[in-house]
C-alpha cells in the first residue's frame, strides 16, 4: 500500500494537499469512524491529512449577528463552552452526549456532520438552528444550508477538494431543546433524537424548527409538524395533536422497516420531551 | 515508514511507524506497554484508553501519525517505575479489580476526573468512568475507589 500522512500546519496547507490529491485523500479529524474504515478496508486512501490538531478551526465565536463553530471543535469544547448560553442548552446537551468522554474527547462537529450517520447527534440541534455550514477550497469558499448538504446515507454534498471549515447560525431569542433516545445513557448510538427550536409571545408559537435524527437517511427538518404548530397557542392538547401528526409522517417514511412499530411510538415521547425542554 | 517523535510517560520517543498504524499498536508493540489492553477495537469499551495531552483518549482510534509531538500517559507512567499511584492503592483496597482488564483504562480516568476536580461526587465518578465498560464489578466498587482515591490525594497534598 502507498500510503502518505501529512500534519499540515493550517487550513492552506489542507487545502493544497486536497487539491493536489482530490478523491485520493481523506481528512482524519477525530478519527472515531475514519480509523475503523481503514481497518475494515472500506477505504483505501492514498493519503491522509490530520486536522485533529489545526487549532485555527478550534474555536466558538460569537458576534451580533452570529455565533460560529470551526470544524476541529470537539464535543467536549461545545459540552462547555461558555458562548454557548442556556437558551442553547440543546446543543450542549447533544455534544454532551454522544459516545463516551473519550470519543468527545477527540470526535468533532465537523466530522460529524461530514461522516452524515443517519444518527449524527450533533446535526438535530443545528437543523433546528437552521445552521449553514462553510466549505473551502483553493480557489473558493461557500456557504451552504445544513439542510441542504445531505445528499444520503454517509453522503454530503461536498466536492473532493473541498473541506468543512465551520458551521454557523444565526443568535437566537427563542430557546433549543434536545432530548436522544438511546440504549442506555453512555455509548448509545441514538434510536432517535430530537431537537427542537420555539420561538414563543404570550404562549403562541411564532417561530418553531424540529430537528430529527435516526428517522431517515440523514438528520431532516420535520416541515408538516412545524406548519401545524405556526401562529398556535401552546397547550397540552396542541403538544398531544402534534406528536400524533409527527409519529403519522415517520409511518409514511420508515415504511416497510423493521424499526417502524418502535419508532412510530417512541417519537411521540422524544417529540413531547424535547418540546417541553424548549419551553 | 514516517518518523515521528512524542513523549510517553515522561521520555520521549523518536519512532518509525507505520503510515496508518493506530497509537494503541504502537504503545503495546513497539513500546511494550501492554497495560494498553485492546478490547473492542472500535471506540467503545474504553480498555485502551491513555492521556494524551491532558485527556482521555481511546488509543484504537487515533492513528499514531497524529499524536506527533503529543504527551502521552499510560497506566506504566502514572507514577514513575515500581511506585502505585493514590488511584492504585484506591482500587487494591476497595477490591475494585477482579478480571483487571478494564482497569488501566478505568484508572486513567479516574486520574483526568482528579486533576480537574479533587472531590468529586459520586455521579461525577459514575460519569467520568462512562467510556470504560467493566462486566465484572457492577461499577459500584470503582465508584467507591475513585471516592477513596480523592481523599488519599487530598492527604498527600497532591
Amino acid at each position: 500500500m502507498n500510503l502518505e500522512v501529512y500534519n499540515p500546519k493550517n487550513t492552506e496547507e489542507v487545502l493544497d494537499l486536497l487539491n493536489s490529491y482530490k478523491r485520493d485523500a481523506k481528512l482524519i479529524a477525530g478519527g472515531t469512524d475514519l480509523v475503523l474504515d481503514l481497518r475494515e478496508k472500506k477505504i483505501k486512501p492514498k493519503a491522509i491529512i490530520d486536522i485533529s490538531n489545526l487549532d485555527e478551526l478550534k474555536y466558538i465565536k460569537k458576534d451580533d449577528n452570529y455565533i460560529e463553530i470551526g470544524a476541529c471543535t470537539t464535543f467536549t469544547d461545545i459540552e462547555k463552552s461558555e458562548i454557548l448560553t442556556d437558551n442553547l442548552k440543546g446543543l450542549k446537551k447533544a455534544a454532551s452526549e454522544v459516545g463516551s468522554p473519550q470519543i468527545r474527547n477527540r470526535g468533532t462537529i465537523g466530522g460529524n456532520i461530514c461522516n452524515a450517520s443517519p444518527a449524527a447527534d450533533i446535526v438535530p440541534p443545528l437543523l433546528s438552528l437552521d445552521a449553514t455550514v462553510v466549505i473551502k477550497s483553493k480557489e473558493n469558499i461557500r456557504e451552504v444550508s445544513l439542510e441542504k448538504i445531505f445528499l444520503n446515507k454517509g453522503k454530503i454534498d461536498i466536492k473532493e477538494d473541498e473541506m468543512v471549515s465551520s458551521v454557523k447560525f444565526k443568535n437566537i431569542k427563542g430557546k433549543l431543546g434536545f432530548y436522544k433516545l438511546g440504549l442506555r445513557k453512555a455509548l448509545a448510538i441514538s434510536k432517535i433524537a430530537t431537537a427542537i427550536y420555539i420561538e414563543k409571545e404570550d404562549n403562541i408559537c411564532k417561530e418553531i424548527r424540529i430537528g430529527n435524527g435516526a428517522l431517515g437517511r440523514h438528520g431532516l427538518r420535520e416541515r408538516k409538524v412545524e406548519d401545524y404548530l405556526i401562529n398556535k397557542e401552546i397547550n397540552e392538547a396542541i403538544i398531544e395533536a402534534s406528536a400524533t401528526l409527527l409519529s403519522g409522517e415517520i409511518e409514511k417514511r420508515l415504511k416497510g422497516r423493521s424499526s417502524l412499530e418502535f419508532k412510530k411510538e417512541a417519537v411521540k415521547g422524544t417529540f413531547k420531551k424535547a418540546f417541553k425542554d424548549a419551553l | 515508514m514516517k518518523e515521528i517523535k512524542f513523549n510517553v510517560n515522561g521520555k520521549t520517543h523518536k519512532l518509525n511507524i507505520k503510515e496508518d498504524e493506530r497509537l494503541v499498536d504502537t504503545l503495546r508493540n513497539r513500546l511494550g506497554l501492554t497495560g494498553v489492553k485492546e478490547g473492542c477495537s472500535e471506540g467503545e469499551c474504553g480498555a485502551c484508553t491513555v492521556i494524551m495531552d491532558g485527556e482521555t483518549v481511546t488509543s484504537c482510534t487515533v492513528l499514531t501519525f497524529q499524536a506527533k509531538d503529543s504527551e502521552i500517559i499510560t497506566i506504566e507512567g502514572i507514577n514513575g517505575e515500581n511506585k502505585i499511584h493514590p488511584i492504585q492503592k484506591a482500587f487494591l483496597d476497595e477490591g475494585a479489580v477482579q478480571c483487571g482488564f478494564c482497569t488501566p483504562g478505568m484508572i486513567l480516568s479516574a486520574k483526568v476526573l482528579l486533576d480537574k476536580n479533587p472531590e468529586p461526587t459520586r455521579e461525577e465518578a459514575r460519569k467520568a468512568i462512562s467510556g470504560n465498560l467493566c462486566r465484572c464489578t457492577g461499577y459500584n466498587k470503582i465508584v467507591d475507589a475513585i471516592i477513596k482515591a480523592s481523599k488519599y490525594l487530598k492527604r498527600e497534598g497532591n
